[in-house]
């Protein structure tokens, strides 16, 4: 285990009963450790040169060619109506489930969609918590403050102050729906402090928030009258031929056929796109992370915002390689571990706001005080012993009992040994423009949740992107119970606009799966040849007998 | 780094040692022969079933998170999602009885608690949700991803994830409605005014010195 590294390993252990109470330095200039080390400023971007945003802000190239891309749906396809529905939202994570929760009752068919199964999404992975100001010295309006101040004051205030206002009430409905959240002894919920909030205020379900809200969700929707469409990656957007959304084009992937729903109103939920991989980096963010609905909703002409912001998660995993970019959670920096650099030295305060975090772990790396482990990847310590050191023995198992689960298998226990860590590719924090009702530029289209941009500024406070999928979910929901249009025709004029002023490229767009899965979603070709290849795998007689298929 | 052989659905495959079964697969585009969803352990898509030619003991993994072994036969094991079951304010043995019929046939073979991915012990759960321990089953299924293998192997036909989220929501649901204080909203609306100002610059600092006070120095 680690033999690697017994140097490095050696120095933290000895250094650490002296740096045990105390704080390490906060980084004397986080301007130039953005700009000289965060990889949002390493210039790997351009400009537009179709669509809203063209000749604007700036984009990463590995999104930009996407959305510059062309749309994988034959220039054929015929817009006959395959499935008709009042709503149709495309994304099966948090903010997806909490809108068709929301539009229950409402006499209102709905259809869910998602590429791969319902709750499969970054929501089910969240370990840290939810933010909520439930404490009494705590309100909304320091919530607002201390997420501005994390947003380095770029945050779309109207958006921040619903979501900082809507706390509580979402902790209140999430219990109703039967969440259970760690609590104090006294009945109370506990509280915690999460980078850049200067009150505790982060609830949690041990390490596995994301997961306690996610199936507790899907349980519920599953119990609904939503029609869910599991499997079902959306292509395309279709319109009226007057440039309102009215329904999209679904892959069928059991079936292999493309499907034509007809919606009077598009709630888009699809996440992030951490699945880019930008620059290189590892990422935290589930299978179907690729951007898809940023690709859907620019073609349709909605303008984006904010995408030249991405949040690098300070930690991630490092080693062993089966986790590299996997995220380690921030509440394990908040409860006492320390980042520590090969020499075993405390070089920075482990709860600065993570953007500068992520950049000073960057340059302690490049300026050789990292770590380089078998593979070649270089990154800096989290001493997890600390933990125990600081409140007893058993801490760190009972309350991160993800962090123990996973290390194990490694031999490797993070109780007694440090871990390493590198920041990860973790959050979208721009996306496509909304106003305060999650209505994008473009009629009868709407978007909520991390595919949206402008609430978070241009780094995001732990805690923040639960409360946001679930307040902003519902409220696209009752948006859409207010405003609904009605139905009208389905075309492809929008896209079919685009593609006439797009620049001649070969890259196909979305991408639907990561490139390093190699996964592709091919429309082309003729459904006999699709099934020969797919059944090929499972024939020949090798799968052994299954004594309990029923 | 070492190539390695290992099998899929009876085909061989090389892979290379330490990457896990998921990653493997993709490399060699084989990726959706195992369904996927977060590939980080906590979606419960990627079941399979591992057996080894040497007669050790396999069993059942998540793919995303079981490294790759020498001569490893890898066997797709998708589990579909069961009819959901809607939870009940103050639960009981008796309910959980009616609701879950099954329940009470579990014969105490183990094979839930060895397919657990999670390493919760699902055998010995299920005699508590059958005493009504409803408390400490919540705390078993804490870590429950829900990817269906404890009842996919039974034979007897007990739902122990099922049981486990019902009783969890169940007792979720039967906690008091949380209380919310009541604050002056004059001031509220007073405070809001203050730091929502138009001026970017200005807003940062107003939200900068508020966070100091978690209030409007005077």
């Amino acid at each position: 285990m680690m033999e690697w590294a017994k140097e490095s390993l050696e120095k933290v252990e000895q250094s650490r009963a002296a740096r045990l109470d105390k704080s390490a330095p906060s980084p004397e200039d986080s301007e130039s450790i953005l700009k000289n080390f965060h990889p949002d400023y390493s210039g790997k971007e351009r400009t537009l040169t179709v669509g809203p945003n063209a000749g604007g802000q700036k984009f990463p190239f590995e999104l930009a060619d996407l959305l510059e891309g062309d749309s994988p749906l034959p220039g054929s396809h015929s817009t006959k109506t395959d499935i008709e529905t009042d709503v149709l939202i495309i994304g099966g994570g948090g903010s997806g489930a909490a809108a068709a929760l929301a539009l229950e009752g409402a006499g209102l068919k709905t259809h869910l969609a998602t590429k791969l199964r319902l709750g499969d999404s970054n929501t089910v992975m969240a370990e840290g918590g939810i933010q909520a100001a439930l404490a009494d010295n705590d309100s909304p309006r320091r919530h607002f403050a201390d997420a501005m101040v994390g947003g380095h004051g770029e945050n779309e205030a109207n958006l921040l102050r619903i979501l900082c206002e809507s706390g509580p009430d979402s902790i209140r409905w999430l219990s109703q729906l039967g969440c259970l959240f760690d609590r104090n002894p006294d009945g109370t919920f506990r509280l915690r402090g999460g980078g850049g909030t200067s009150v505790p205020r982060v609830l949690a379900c041990r390490d596995y928030t994301g997961l306690e809200i996610m199936r507790v969700l899907k349980d519920a929707v599953r119990l609904s009258s939503v029609n869910i469409l599991e499997e079902h990656a959306a292509v395309e957007l279709l319109d009226d031929g007057n440039k309102t959304v009215t329904g999209a084009v679904l892959y069928d992937q059991k079936n292999s056929k493309l499907v034509n729903v007809s919606a009077r109103a598009v709630i888009l939920a699809t996440g992030g796109s951490g699945q880019l991989r930008l620059q290189g980096f590892p990422t935290s963010n589930h299978v179907g992370a690729t951007g898809d609905g940023l690709v859907l909703a620019y073609r349709q002409g909605c303008r984006l915002t904010f995408l030249d912001s991405y949040q690098y998660h300070p930690s991630g995993a490092c080693y062993p390689e089966a986790l590299a970019g996997q995220l380690v959670t921030e509440a394990i920096r908040s409860v006492g571990a320390q980042v520590v650099n090969a020499d075993g030295v405390h070089f920075i305060n482990e709860m600065a706001y993570r953007d500068v975090l992520a950049g000073a772990i960057i340059k302690e790396t490049r300026e050789g005080r990292g770590v380089t482990t078998p593979n070649g990847k270089i990154g800096v310590w989290l001493d997890t012993p600390m933990i125990d050191l600081k409140h007893g023995e058993g801490t760190l198992a009972k309350q991160f009992p993800g962090l123990i689960h996973r290390f194990e298998r490694y031999d490797i226990d993070p109780a007694k040994t440090p871990i390493l860590i590198y920041p990860t590719l973790h959050y979208q924090n721009g996306g496509i423009s909304v106003n305060a009702q999650c209505k994008t530029e473009v009629d009868g289209l709407w978007a909520c949740g991390e595919v949206t941009g402008g609430l978070h500024g241009k780094n995001r406070l732990m805690g923040n992107s639960l409360l946001d999928i679930l307040v902003f979910g519902r409220r696209a929901a009752e948006s859409v119970k207010e405003d609904i249009p009605e139905r009208r025709p389905l075309t492809l004029n929008n896209l079919n606009q685009f593609r006439k002023d797009r620049p001649a490229s070969l890259e196909k767009s979305p991408a639907f799966f990561p490139a390093v899965s190699k996964m592709k979603l091919e429309f082309g070709k003729p459904e006999t040849e699709v099934e020969t290849s797919s059944s090929s795998e499972t024939s020949g007689g090798y799968e052994p007998p299954d004594p309990f298929a029923r | 780094m070492k190539k390695i052989e290992i099998k899929i659905s009876g085909k061989p495959v090389s892979a290379q040692a330490g990457e896990t079964i998921i990653h493997a697969l993709w490399a060699v585009g084989k990726g959706d022969l195992v369904k996927t969803g977060c590939a980080g352990g906590v979606c419960g898509a990627c079941t399979v079933t591992i057996r080894y030619a040497d007669g050790k003991t396999g069993g059942t993994e998540l793919a995303c998170m079981k490294p790759v072994e020498e001569g490893m036969a890898i066997f797709p094991c998708p589990v579909e999602p069961d009819k959901a079951v809607e939870p009940v304010l103050n639960p009981d043995a008796l309910t959980l009885q009616s609701v879950f019929p099954t329940v009470n046939r579990c014969t105490k073979c183990g094979s839930c608690t060895t397919a657990c991915p999670m390493s919760i012990p699902v055998m010995d759960s299920v005699l508590r949700m059958q005493q009504g321990s409803f408390d400490e089953v919540a705390e078993d299924f804490t870590t429950c991803i829900h990817c269906g293998l404890c009842r996919f192997v039974c034979e007897d036909k007990v739902k122990p994830h099922n049981m486990g989220l019902w009783i969890r929501r169940s007792l979720g649901k039967s906690h008091e409605v949380l209380a919310v204080s009541s604050e002056d909203s004059e001031n509220i609306e007073k405070e809001w005014q203050h730091l929502m100002v138009e001026d970017k610059q200005e807003r940062l600092q107003r939200a900068k010195d508020f966070r100091e006070t978690g209030g409007v120095s005077a």
